[in-house]
């Protein structure tokens, strides 16, 4: 899972985001986009911004108590809280959405803080660091496991 | 008595080993921290031995004079995960506690890195009641990196795993005669 990314595409209006406009984000967050199963799509349009995009990937059988969040912001738009008050939401609303969820998993490059951050002042708890757990990029990667569960308190 | 290490083994399974594979693999005690269900008849375990042993990617039985006891399997992964795999292993219980599972996971150790070049990380989950393969871990030299919590169904029950891991970095140990 990536922090952000430095690209986003879609129209882009003149004027600055305002925090008005997180309402619509959330909703859409919160409704179709969780319930896909991949992992990266093309960037959304909404209100003509594309500013982010956030997934959980389901699993199945004895693995279904497990869902792995993802979610990336533009890096315009960082540093305001946005991308914690669109983690907290869906970690709020999920357990709800999908019985069979148990544990709501993220992992995150042992070098990206603000990620790390994130998922911190939204409840998620850090378990270890997994080390060389993936390639991304051509590289293994160190990386932290955060999980939150249903039986946790909401943030 | 103890057993003499230097007649433990690894090597692929065959059909063969069906009677022997039903000593452990039909026995609850061995499978109870396993994914796979008790095998309760010999058809089942030479379908299983069959589609699932033999043409797995690295599964071997762990033999004593050539007989099976137990069994080492290494998962790798594919794509961004193929620096990465998942090992399991189980033994008849006659043979628990006697440095018999320690020593097949050495061996494991010393031919899975170069059975897969791209591995990187060996990785294995252990339920937290499970202390006895906690220990073969870490006497190997595994790391234990944390503890998942309701990671995973083990037999209906949702259970919290230890995950550990074995680098191809790590000091590899003696694999003793």
């Amino acid at each position: 899972m990536e922090g952000g990314g430095n690209e986003f595409t879609g129209e882009i209006t003149l004027r600055p985001l305002e925090l008005s406009d997180i309402d619509d984000f959330m909703a859409w967050a919160s409704d179709e986009k969780v319930t896909r199963f991949c992992t990266w799509e093309p960037a959304i349009c909404l209100n003509g911004h594309t500013i982010g995009d956030i997934s959980v990937t389901k699993n199945s059988g004895n693995d279904k108590c497990r869902g792995e969040l993802g979610y990336v912001l533009g890096s315009k738009y960082w540093g305001r809280g946005i991308a914690t008050k669109v983690v907290k939401q869906v970690a709020n609303t999920i357990f709800a959405e999908w019985p069979h969820l148990e544990r709501l998993e993220a992992i995150v490059d042992v070098e990206n803080l603000g990620s790390q951050r994130v998922l911190e002042k939204a409840g998620f708890q850090r378990e270890g660091v997994l080390r060389k757990y993936m390639l991304l990029k051509g590289k293994t990667r160190d990386m932290v496991m955060f999980s939150r569960l249903s039986s946790d308190p909401k943030s | 008595m103890a057993i003499d290490l230097s007649r433990i083994s690894l090597r692929p399974f065959n059909l063969t080993d069906v009677d022997d594979f039903m000593l452990w693999a039909g026995d609850d005690q061995v499978t109870r921290f396993l994914r796979w269900k008790t095998f309760t008849s010999k058809e089942e375990a030479l379908t299983f031995i069959n589609d699932v042993c033999i043409p797995h990617p690295w599964r071997r039985s762990i033999c004593i004079n050539d007989r099976s006891i137990g069994f080492v399997s290494i998962f790798p992964g594919s794509g961004d995960d193929r620096c990465r795999a998942d090992m399991g292993y189980g033994i008849a219980t006659k043979y628990w506690g006697q440095g018999i599972t320690t020593k097949a996971v050495k061996i494991a150790l010393s031919q899975v890195f170069k059975d897969f070049p791209n591995l990187v990380r060996l990785q294995s989950f252990v339920a937290v009641e499970n202390i006895a393969s906690q220990r073969v871990l870490e006497k190997v030299g595994f790391l234990k990196e944390g503890m998942l919590r309701k990671y995973s169904y083990l037999k209906g029950n949702l259970e919290d795993l230890f995950v550990y891991s074995f680098l191809a970095t790590d000091s590899f140990p003696v694999v003793d005669p």
